[in-house]
């Protein structure tokens, strides 16, 4: 009988399964990666020459302008830092609700987190349009004044949370990480070069994961106290992940812009970030196991667990948007009404209409049994939910800007090719980062993997 | 009432594996028995090492609870204070602005701020402890047994005057591979 446990059961010997980790790092990368590789460091090339280009012409090379101040920047932003919240739910809160199949999925959706949250923060610095001021925000005792940061305002607010989640992500990435590096330092011995800038290399690989796993031996007693801080840890990030997308839409939530002042936008903003996140592990997650062949690690199993958790926070996305109308409806107030008309019937509802179909009709594919445990199925509606997740956060930044109170002031926007450059630039950043990730650092948490077959081999005695 | 030499005790478990004699084994079922003859035999300086983390070992190695959690505490408390204190300074004494028709000292605004706060000194406390309290940072130390990073669980015996017939009869009936270690 296939109960839980055996599910998840890979039954191999350790070393094997060292081995099947450890191969895309210490193997050459292939033709593939490479490729990949060269198109995504491409990507970022014309994105960061795009900003530091904006640095010496100013903001007016995109298209921000004076209703709709926000533009593609907070667009990106939000986007992003939705991305990241899959990756501490995964590692978090599945792991504080005993969710097994959680365990070879979570480094690489961490690792997800992290660079989106690294990608995200560059959309408010180059905003700010003098982004080497950007240490004016922190309250620090300064030669300016007494002049001190806004503690009521959300944007603060938002630097402090962003910071926050962007710190404790990578501390408790880092920790998870120590016990796998002290594997793969001493998996070196075994290596020969056949050259002097091979062994020169070589050698500078085995100090660098040596220094990374901070003298690790695996002593019960620090295993002790290390599994104490994994639970608190987790403990921590869970409210935290919550916050952190609840503070992003208080930038929205505590304006009065008609559209944006809503008390369900903390809920909603969630939601709408583990269902994007989610889409988004399960793209990597399908493309990393086709290519480094870990489908023993990651099984149709967990990528049907995935479809499941997109299925139903992607109705909790539809939910949301449904009592937005209610709300505008029930609210007597006419320009609420007349936001969400024009989000409908405006010159830019075709955003609107991309965004209902990607997020409203799409994942009801994934009911049946048969769509979701097919990849090729699986791999497109990601892609798409995360298209459309794209263009929720430009309606309701974009659409919601450009008409409010006072038609005198209504205007429209018009992405410029530097939008368009910084768009392509931080999906080539973010698929640069992830792919030097799956080369230089164990893709799979093994030590917990182990740890999962370990007791459960100790229950069954 | 804890005393003193208990916290210590708890606090600075760790000794380095020095000396002695190292047990090894192929499955976690034989060390946690390993773990609890030790225990028994009362032989007071020994640890195990093993590849991840296995339910029970602390439990049977008779080690004390950890200090992780009081130190997240404390970190926590101290965040959420200062904070506190530093944003009144800053809103009530020394640059006291109105907005918004708002009292000076508005808490209810600093609520995210404070809580972010928290959560990041209570982690980076945490950290900071394990890696005090586990003795990690040591990077030239040695892994006693090769293995233990990858597929052997082994425990060491360091009691001084401890003879290799002495670890063989404390693990008698286990499929133990013994090596000296050398100091």
């Amino acid at each position: 009988m296939a109960t839980e446990e055996n599910v998840y059961h890979i039954g191999k010997p350790f070393a094997a399964m060292d081995d099947d980790v450890m191969r895309p790092i210490e193997a050459f990368p292939t033709k593939l990666w490479w490729g990949a590789f060269g198109i995504s460091a491409l990507a970022a090339a014309v994105g960061i020459t795009t900003i530091v280009y904006s640095w010496f012409v100013g903001l007016g090379i995109f298209a921000i302008n004076n209703p709709v101040g926000w533009g593609f920047f907070i667009v990106n932003f939000v986007f992003w830092v939705g991305i990241g919240h899959a990756g501490t739910l995964i590692s978090a809160i599945l792991f504080l609700f005993r969710q097994k199949w959680r365990t070879s999925i979570n480094r690489a959706a961490e690792a997800m987190t992290i660079f989106a949250v690294i990608v995200a923060a560059i959309f408010p610095l180059i905003h700010i349009g003098r982004p080497w001021f950007v240490y004016w925000a922190f309250p620090y005792p300064n030669e300016r004044g007494p002049l001190w940061a806004n503690f009521r305002s959300p944007l603060l607010w938002d630097l402090f949370a962003i910071s926050t989640y962007f710190s404790v992500s990578l501390i408790f990435w880092y920790m998870g990480l120590i016990p796998d590096f002290a594997t793969l330092r001493d998996r070196f011995d075994r290596y020969k070069a056949n050259s002097k800038i091979g062994a020169f290399l070589l050698q500078v690989k085995a100090v660098s994961y040596r220094v990374l796993a901070l003298g690790w031996v695996g002593s019960a007693k620090t295993w002790h106290h290390y599994e104490k801080m994994v639970m608190i840890l987790s403990a921590l990030a869970t409210p935290l992940v919550l916050s952190v997308h609840t503070i992003v839409s208080f930038d929205f939530a505590t304006s009065v812009i008609p559209g944006w002042h809503a008390t369900i936008f903390p809920p909603y903003f969630v939601a709408g970030a583990i269902y994007s996140g989610f889409a988004m592990v399960m793209t990597l997650m399908i493309i990393t196991r086709e290519v480094f062949k870990l489908k023993e690690y990651v099984t149709i199993k967990h990528l049907e667990n995935m479809a499941i958790v997109i299925l139903v926070t992607g109705m909790m996305v539809s939910f949301a948007y449904t009592v937005e109308f209610v709300m505008a409806a029930y609210s007597a107030s006419h320009i609420e009404q007349y936001a969400f008309i024009n989000r409908m019937t405006g010159p830019m509802s075709w955003a609107f209409w991309i965004m209902f179909t990607c997020n409203v009709v799409s994942p009801h594919f994934l009911w049946f049994k048969a769509l979701r445990t097919n990849i090729k199925v699986l791999f497109v509606i990601s892609i798409v939910v995360n298209i459309g997740m794209w263009f929720e956060r430009f309606v309701i930044v974009i659409i919601s800007l450009h008409r409010d109170y006072l038609p005198s002031s209504w205007d429209t926007y018009i992405p410029t090719w530097a939008d368009y450059a910084v768009l392509i630039g931080s999906f080539g950043i973010f698929f640069t980062l992830f792919l030097m990730f799956i080369r230089t650092i164990p893709s799979i948490a093994l030590a917990e993997v182990k740890a999962d077959e370990t007791n459960a081999s100790l229950s069954h005695h | 009432m804890l005393s003193i030499a208990e916290i210590k005790r708890g606090l600075f478990s760790y000794e380095e594996a020095t000396g002695g004699f190292i047990a090894s084994f192929k499955s976690a079922g034989d060390l946690l028995k390993a773990a609890e003859k030790t225990k028994q035999a009362n032989v007071k300086l020994f640890d195990c090492f093993t590849p991840c983390p296995i339910h029970g070992l602390d439990h049977a190695m008779g080690l004390n609870r950890s200090w992780i959690p009081v130190m997240t505490f404390l970190g926590g408390v101290m965040a959420l204070i200062l904070g506190l204190t530093y944003i009144w300074f800053i809103d009530v004494l020394n640059w006291p602005i109105v907005y918004g028709g708002k009292p000076f000292f508005s808490w209810p605004a600093y609520v995210p701020i404070l809580f972010e706060l928290t959560i990041y000194f209570a982690a980076v406390f945490t950290v900071v402890s394990v890696l005090v309290l586990g003795r990690l940072g040591f990077i030239s130390r040695k892994i006693p047994v090769a293995g233990v990073t990858s597929d052997v669980f082994a425990i060491w015996l360091g009691d001084a005057g401890l003879s290799k017939s002495d670890v063989e009869r404390i693990l008698s009936g286990l499929p133990a591979q013994i090596t000296e270690v050398k100091p």
